[in-house]
């Protein structure tokens, strides 16, 4: 099949052939810049790729970290695992904590993140800043100028977020879990 | 307001709130407060209950009413209700008195104790869940850039042997360097590459003219390290001349 002289004619083909060679998310003004379209002919190209790629073939389109990315379809997931190596690292329960905390808090000191977990947290600080899931985002103005940690885009692609106002309300979650607590029965102060 | 007997005094007739014996169960019912003497003091005395806001000459009349028509009276039952009736008194007495400074605030109920990482419990497991469900997906892996411990490009003609050689020949030409001084300052190789682009040019030249005599086979060393790095950077060229390898700086 003979290429399209001009590549932008095709902007579902054109996203397709970008996104395919994108190693992270590409966001939708970096296309609509790329293709010399609008942001709002980017968005409805996307749909077209996404219901295309979903009826079809083993890759979908995903909106994760701020952009648009192809992966595989879950379905492949154990094939291709097993033909990755060395498999991931899945996050312990102290480091997910921390995680959670940072995420949810955010910008958070390292006392903080103690604070409210009890323990020393030092160690899991230092992983998932190995692990690029959390970073440095600046000092708090306070006694020692302790440092202040974020989360990163690694975070929100490594938990399929399109962006941090993507993540379970604690409010809700709060809630949920006063209402299993309800539901448990009466409890020694009842 | 009268004395009565109420099943639900019952509790506290058996346990005095006033001291070891329990007042009678003398029933008060105002506006702002229902219930037993002895509930009206422990209130009073938590400061549950605002005492300018229960008027006390009712409760007054029903103790004597309490001790004019009960048939039996318990003296230490009835010296528990006195107490009790003298304590209010003596407690409204004060606050009906004119106060210069207002009376200080109670400290604010105890915050929960922490940690509180429970709150944060559901919210670990959703992004677990995430966490878990992206797991299935796979993406194009980064592209980590070039390895700094490997070369940036292949010098096409020139084998490592070649350097080897140019190399050898240099330490061939050290004299035997000076036993080195404890405690003295060590050179770093940015140094040295400094010093080595410093004796380059635009024309080829090799190892041999460039390092000046005397030298011992640790500066040879470091003049050949200090070579390579700038090869990796892309800052020297190099070539290979009949059987030397010569060096420029990139033009």
């Amino acid at each position: 099949m003979a290429a399209n002289s001009d590549p932008k004619a095709n902007i579902v083909d054109s996203l397709e052939a970008i996104l395919f060679v994108a190693d992270s998310p590409v966001a939708l003004e970096v296309l609509a810049r790329e293709l010399g379209v609008t942001q709002g002919q980017v968005s409805q190209a996307l749909e077209i790729l996404a219901e295309r790629l979903h009826a079809n073939g083993s890759i979908q389109l995903v909106e994760l970290a701020g952009g648009f990315q192809l992966s595989t379809k879950p379905e492949f997931a154990e094939l291709i695992g097993s033909f990755l190596s060395p498999q991931r690292q899945k996050l312990s329960r102290s480091l997910m904590e921390v995680l959670a905390i940072v995420a949810y808090k955010q910008p958070v000191t390292m006392g903080d993140v103690e604070k409210v977990r009890g323990v020393q947290s030092d160690y899991s600080i230092r992983a998932l800043l190995e692990r690029r899931l959390i970073r440095e985002v600046g000092r708090k103005i306070a006694p020692g100028r302790p440092v202040l940690y974020g989360t990163t885009q690694q975070f929100l692609h490594q938990f399929n977020l399109k962006a941090l106002d993507q993540l379970p309300p604690l409010d809700s979650v709060t809630e949920e879990a006063a209402n299993i607590i309800r539901h448990e029965g009466p409890s020694l102060f009842d | 307001m009268a004395p009565r007997r109420d099943p639900n005094e019952k509790a506290l007739a058996t346990l005095s709130s006033v001291g070891v014996i329990a007042p009678p169960p003398i029933q008060v019912e105002s506006p702002k407060f229902s219930g037993s003497l002895a509930a009206l003091f422990v209130c009073v005395r938590d400061r549950k209950v605002d005492l300018l806001d229960i008027p006390l000459f009712p409760i007054c009349s029903a103790y004597f009413l309490y001790l004019a028509e009960s048939e039996q009276i318990s003296l230490d039952e009835a010296a528990a209700a006195l107490t009790a009736l003298a304590y209010l008194l003596e407690r409204k007495a004060w606050a009906l008195l004119p106060v210069a400074e207002p009376e200080p605030e109670f400290d604010d109920p105890m915050e929960l104790m922490e940690p509180y990482v429970h709150e944060f419990a559901l919210a670990i497991e959703q992004l677990r869940t995430l966490h878990e469900e992206r797991t299935h997906q796979f993406f194009r892996p980064q592209d980590a850039g070039p390895d700094p411990y490997e070369l940036p490009y292949t010098l096409e003609e020139i084998e490592p042997a070649d350097l080897a050689r140019a190399l050898a020949r240099l330490l061939s030409r050290a004299t035997p360097e000076k036993p080195e001084v404890l405690g003295g300052p060590r050179r770093s190789l940015t140094e040295q590459m400094k010093l080595v682009l410093a004796a380059l040019t635009t024309d080829w030249a090799s190892l041999d003219s460039l390092v000046k005599e005397p030298f011992t086979r640790q500066e040879a060393v470091w003049w050949f390290l200090a070579l390579l790095e700038l090869i990796r950077l892309g800052q020297v060229n190099v070539q290979v001349s009949e059987e030397d390898v010569q060096f420029r700086r990139k033009v």
